[in-house]
């Protein structure tokens, strides 16, 4: 018999490949940073790599928050909706009141109630959260319309697109406003209580109430914070390019949740990083901006963004049943 | 084994099943230890033994559910090695367990026709379907709409679907797994005769039941089990429900146990006062999804405890007989229709959690990987979850502190095999649950309540953990342990309280503590009275 107190440790060999599969895109993405620097020419210049984290800003501002609420066992696709309607609600305030500062309250302000709508619903209805939040993601693409009056909107004044594009050390407000955000969400998650007890509610809700975790108030936060984040990634968007337009595109969200779970953030909930998100969302941009400088016919680099996401999951899937 | 086979020409003295040196083993715990055990064709065959004795899985190898580590199991004189309960089913054997497994949307006729339905041109023959099920009816005198949806069906109902459902496939041997748990007696009655009546169809019955004047008046033989071992295979004429007991309980193998701790002092303050307690899981007529709840049990004026610092209270019972649910409600972590809970004088108020923990309760629940461990976080995590507060610091956890108070606390609890920052999926189980101890070790906590405390882990680890509550109750913490296992509560505990059908059916005070009184007030007054007479 073995000695019960010893630990069943991985040794050897699968003890390194556990780290490797554990910090997996940070290598891969490291990689394709090196492999682009040396196969490209336009790569590695401070222009391009400026635009790189110019263009990322909007998804980083809604999937680091959107992080939380998949660790905390949530689903949340109503980012879609809220970067939609949000800036038309803010650039209705702003027409009317001429005040950007009002604007982007009004645009965050919305984001926020529709999440606490939604955190309510799956914390206290019980509702599965996909269902939910797709559910409220045609109400709101639906409010979109009526508050556009099925238009597209402008900016009265010329200073609303300096929410996002002003210059500050060479980098664009909106590539700080990303940054601020990660920042928060980060150690949100990874310093507070707060943080804790998200993980501890995707890890095992029934354990954590147990534990004396609020688990639905947990919900119902992330979900508001996520909804919050996505309308300020809609105002930023319609700062960048100085309009809204009412939809029902879902496809923001799906980029979003492409760049959590190539990070290496679970779907089933309880584990991940923010960190994570931040890489895996400049893993898919770094392929992008590549196959872009190599001149990639688009219909492929959409079949092999699809071949990598895939790989992604297969992975996390992997070492979570190795684990089992 | 040839003897039974040769010479004998009654049909039912043919071995149906015979398990030869059976073994099974599931991590640490050693579930079926060398089971020697013959299934006459054609008759009923009792399976008795405490709660862990090794019955189910038993049920479970013959049913393909589990493969053995070693020995053999022979159907009809032939050894079969079923990988999966499909192997075992086209070989005529069929389960109906605790948790029926019927789909609940379904009509009756649909259930028991699932899969082996008349079909013509791949579409299913209705009207056949229906004389199939006619004739089925007819022959085991079972009377069930068969248009009915199963799911509005009582469990009795349901039953006698799944018994349909066997007879149908032309089962010949039926594995009824505590068949009569969550019957009434009018119910159980309807069972026995069903059972019977299989019988005289040829059909041969496996009869696990924790019901022994049940299974001495149904079965034909009867196998006791203890520990994962054949005690005796006996027949119903040469016991009693005593006879029995004693068989079960018999003596034991790990008698290792602390030292009790002192008597507490009388004239303390109760540290746990409970009063007119009424689980909401042991108040509704029919509670859904836990098996084996009594149904209309709990007695009108609610439940009453007190438990005094430095006591070790146990709550003996059956699996059903509301020992979870009372605890749960205690601690908040259910609901409870009426009652008042104190520590230390202070009303609790709302039952709650949070609140309980606040007040100083901590409770490590039943199942540590479904209800107490987040299985993928750190050791950190797990144990400091309940104390954040005590180390944070403008909102951000001060990761000195907090790895100061759960080194202390793992030390503590002799949580070994990793590093704080391990995850506890890749801690042994005696070392999860010594987690679970961990987590509750801190100074604010008077009340320890324990469901199955030693449920899952290797010999070792019992041994710290019955160390641990020993010590809790040293320090002065009022404990309160749930466990199956009387020999630890009698090995434990002050003072054990028998639970049966939701109510205090009796209580002992050490030096008095005696299994088999506990066992006998566990399993009802008839079970006392036979032996007694």
């Amino acid at each position: 018999m073995t000695d019960p107190a010893t630990l069943l440790q991985p040794s050897g060999p699968s003890r390194y490949l556990g780290v490797l599969a554990r910090y997996g895109i940070v290598w891969v993405t490291l990689a394709l940073f090196v492999l682009l620097a040396a196969t490209t020419d336009g790569f590695l210049t401070g222009p391009n790599l400026r635009n790189v984290l110019d263009q990322q800003a909007t998804l980083l501002i809604a999937a680091s928050v959107a992080t939380l609420t998949m660790i905390a066992g949530g689903f949340d696709v109503s980012i879609s909706a809220v970067a939609v309607a949000a800036p038309l609600v803010a650039l209705r305030v702003e027409n009317a009141t001429g005040s950007v500062a009002l604007a982007l309250i009004a645009g965050c302000a919305f984001g926020l109630i529709v999440g606490m709508a939604n955190g309510s619903i799956v914390a206290f209805a019980r509702i599965n959260s996909f269902i939910t939040t797709l559910a409220t993601s045609f109400i709101v693409f639906g409010i979109g319309y009526v508050v556009s009056e099925r238009s597209i909107m402008r900016p009265s004044s010329d200073s609303f697109r300096s929410i996002a594009r002003t210059r500050i050390a060479e980098l664009t407000t909106a590539t700080w406003i990303s940054l601020a955000v990660v920042v928060v969400a980060w150690i949100t998650l990874a310093g507070t209580r707060f943080g804790r007890h998200v993980y501890a509610t995707g890890g095992n809700a029934e354990a954590a109430r147990l534990a004396g975790v609020r688990t639905r108030l947990v919900v119902v936060v992330v979900f508001a914070l996520s909804g919050l984040a996505a309308g300020l990634a809609g105002v930023v968007a319609a700062s960048r390019t100085i309009s809204a337009t009412p939809s029902d595109d879902f496809s923001f969200v799906f980029g979003v949740i492409a760049a959590i779970v190539v990070g290496g953030t679970s779907i089933a909930g309880g584990t991940g990083a923010v960190w994570r998100t931040l890489l895996g969302a400049f893993f898919i941009a770094f392929m992008v901006n590549g196959f872009n400088l190599h001149a990639i016919d688009p219909i492929w680099q959409r079949i092999i963004q699809g071949l990598v996401i895939l790989v992604a999951v297969s992975t996390d899937a992997w070492s979570r049943a190795r684990r089992a | 084994m040839a003897d039974l086979q040769s010479g004998e020409p009654a049909h039912a003295e043919r071995a149906h099943v015979e398990l030869c040196g059976v073994s099974k083993r599931f991590g640490s715990t050693q579930a079926v230890d060398r089971a020697d055990i013959v299934i006459r064709r054609g008759c009923i065959h009792g399976l008795v033994g405490e709660n862990g004795a090794g019955k189910s899985t038993v049920g479970k190898v013959i049913a393909g559910v589990h493969t053995v580590d070693s020995g053999t199991v022979v159907v009809d004189g032939r050894e079969c090695r079923f990988r999966s309960p499909r192997q075992a089913f086209s070989a005529g054997i069929t389960t109906i367990a605790q948790e029926l497994a019927l789909v609940p949307d379904r009509s009756v006729v649909d259930n028991v026709f699932l899969g082996v339905e008349s079909t013509r041109w791949g579409f299913v023959n209705r009207g056949d379907t229906r004389r199939r099920f006619e004739a089925l009816i007819e022959r085991s005198g079972i009377s069930i709409d068969g248009d009915a949806s199963v799911g509005h069906l009582s469990v009795a109902e349901q039953q006698r679907v799944e018994i349909l459902r066997a007879t149908a496939r032309r089962s010949e041997l039926i594995i009824m797994d505590e068949p009569s748990a969550r019957l009434s007696a009018e119910e159980r009655d309807q069972l026995h005769r069903l059972v019977r009546s299989l019988r005289y169809q040829n059909i041969t019955i496996l009869f696990i039941s924790h019901f022994l004047d049940e299974v001495l008046d149904l079965a034909d033989d009867i196998t006791v089990m203890r520990d994962g071992r054949v005690v005796k295979n006996t027949e119903p004429s040469s016991e009693t429900a005593g006879s029995l007991v004693e068989a079960m309980i018999g003596r034991k193998l790990e008698g290792n146990f602390p030292p009790k701790p002192p008597a507490p002092d009388p004239d303390q303050r109760t540290a746990l006062s409970v009063r007119g307690l009424k689980p909401a899981g042991l108040t509704g007529p029919r509670p859904v999804g836990r098996t084996g709840s009594p149904a209309e049990a709990l007695s009108p004026e609610g439940l009453d405890l007190a438990v005094l610092p430095g006591e070790i209270v146990g709550i003996a019972g059956l699996v059903g007989s509301g020992r979870t649910e009372f605890v749960r409600s205690v601690y908040g972590a259910d609901r409870a229709v009426a009652g008042e809970v104190r520590v230390l004088g202070g009303d609790l108020g709302r039952l709650h959690p949070r609140r309980a923990i606040r007040s100083g309760m901590g409770l490590i629940p039943e199942s540590r990987k479904e209800q107490g461990l987040m299985m993928d976080r750190s050791l950190r995590e797990n144990v400091s979850l309940p104390h954040l507060r005590g180390v944070t610091r403008a909102g951000l956890v001060m990761r000195r502190a907090e790895s100061d108070l759960v080194v202390e606390t793992t030390a503590s609890a002799q949580v070994r095999g990793g590093g704080l920052d391990t995850s506890v999926r890749l801690l042994s189980g005696g070392n999860q649950q010594k987690c679970l101890f961990a987590r509750w070790m801190s100074p604010g906590l008077r009340v320890l309540i324990a469901d199955e405390p030693t449920r899952g882990v290797d010999i070792g680890s019992k041994r710290s953990i019955y160390d641990l509550i020993s010590a809790a109750a040293r320090d002065g913490l009022a404990v309160l342990i749930v466990s199956s296992e009387l020999e630890e509560l009698v090995g434990l505990c002050h003072r054990v309280i028998v639970m049966r059908e939701g109510r205090f059916a009796a209580e002992f005070s050490h030096p008095h503590l005696d299994e088999a009184q506990i066992l006998r007030h566990a399993f009802g007054e008839e079970a006392a009275t036979r032996r007694t007479s």
